[in-house]
């Protein structure tokens, strides 16, 4: 699963869930990608879980690129203790996405493989997602 | 390629409320430079421009108070959602003009069988052209290409009139062999091995 190697500070403030995202909104390396339209974090375990999905459908002779990171550490209290005594330890990395991201592309030569491979990472994604391809031509 | 003529209005007030308030009646706030000269600020016709916008650095011709003025689109801000257009940065040129754009590559035929993907390492192909006179697109053929096979730019075919603006050896199409699931589960397990 994807862990930041070290990061600066281990506990962190929840990131920002507002506005749309500022880049990679588009297709960049393969042919179709799986896009947000609704607003989520999403865990290492989740986009895992997602690229297994894809990786599993299309077997062979595809190549899958995973545009999203979870670089921000989300912390949980114990059950059934009292508050204060400081912020919880980390339990989860997310990634905070936001409508418009294309989270994952796929280059894939078989159109309606590709799609169903991308449906299948799409159900395993907590937001609301959209499959798109490339489009070559609009200014 | 044909120029689109629309009809623009100069644009008074500025700042968010007054762009929002000029998308709701249907309007793009744009912006005009080049040459030196100091940005004019408009409002075009939003339907117009979306259709003139499907057409790859399409020549617009705007008649601002009586005047006309040729323009190429230079930055384009949309939606990531609904894709409706938010700004557009249009850039002023003269007939004759050389400019510098991007154009897109079209790809045709079938690789070498056994498995191949291509790759884009270039989205556009970036060129040097007459304003009047942009081609539209680039076609390339990757008929039977094998893995490993890579078209640099100058192989490239262009227009009569239209120059490279990248160096001739930049890649621009790759062929590779396609991924294993092995070797992708191996690629995405690198980051596991410490916690924050």
């Amino acid at each position: 699963m994807l862990i930041p190697r070290r990061v600066k500070h281990r506990k962190q403030h929840h990131p920002k869930r507002s506005g749309m995202a500022k880049g990679g909104t588009e297709i960049a390396f393969g042919e179709y990608g799986i896009q947000a339209v609704t607003p989520a974090y999403v865990t290492n375990r989740q986009i895992e879980s997602a690229r297994i999905a894809i990786t599993r459908h299309i077997r062979r002779g595809g190549k899958v690129w995973i545009n999203i990171y979870p670089d921000r550490p989300l912390t949980k209290k114990p059950a059934e203790t009292r508050m204060g005594s400081g912020k919880g330890s980390p339990e989860w990395w997310v990634a905070n996405v936001k409508p418009g991201r294309v989270m994952f592309e796929l280059s894939y030569p078989n159109e309606k493989v590709a799609r169903e491979a991308l449906l299948r990472a799409a159900h395993k994604l907590p937001m609301k997602c959209r499959i798109v391809r490339r489009e070559a031509g609009e200014s | 390629m044909s120029e689109v003529r629309i009809a623009a209005e100069p644009r008074t007030e500025f700042g968010k409320g007054a762009a929002r308030r000029t998308r709701r009646a249907g309007k793009v706030p744009a912006v005009v430079y080049g040459h030196g000269a100091d940005p004019v600020h408009l409002s075009l016709p939003g339907h117009d421009l979306m259709l003139a916008l499907k057409t790859p650095n399409v020549l617009i011709s705007l008649d601002v108070a009586g005047k006309t003025e040729l323009v190429l689109p230079k930055a384009v801000q949309r939606d990531p959602i609904k894709g409706f257009l938010e700004h557009v940065d249009l850039l002023a040129v003269k007939r004759g003009e050389k400019v510098t754009v991007e154009i897109p590559i079209h790809v045709e035929g079938e690789l070498a069988p056994g498995g191949n993907l291509l790759e884009h390492n270039l989205n556009a192909l970036p060129v040097e052209a007459e304003a009047t006179h942009l081609p539209e697109a680039v076609t390339v053929s990757v008929a039977g290409l094998a893995a490993g096979a890579t078209i640099a730019a100058r192989e490239i075919s262009l227009p009569q009139g239209t120059t490279l603006a990248v160096d001739g050896d930049t890649p621009v199409l790759h062929v590779v062999a396609a991924q294993a699931e092995e070797a992708a589960a191996g690629a995405a397990g690198e980051g596991e091995s410490a916690e924050g």
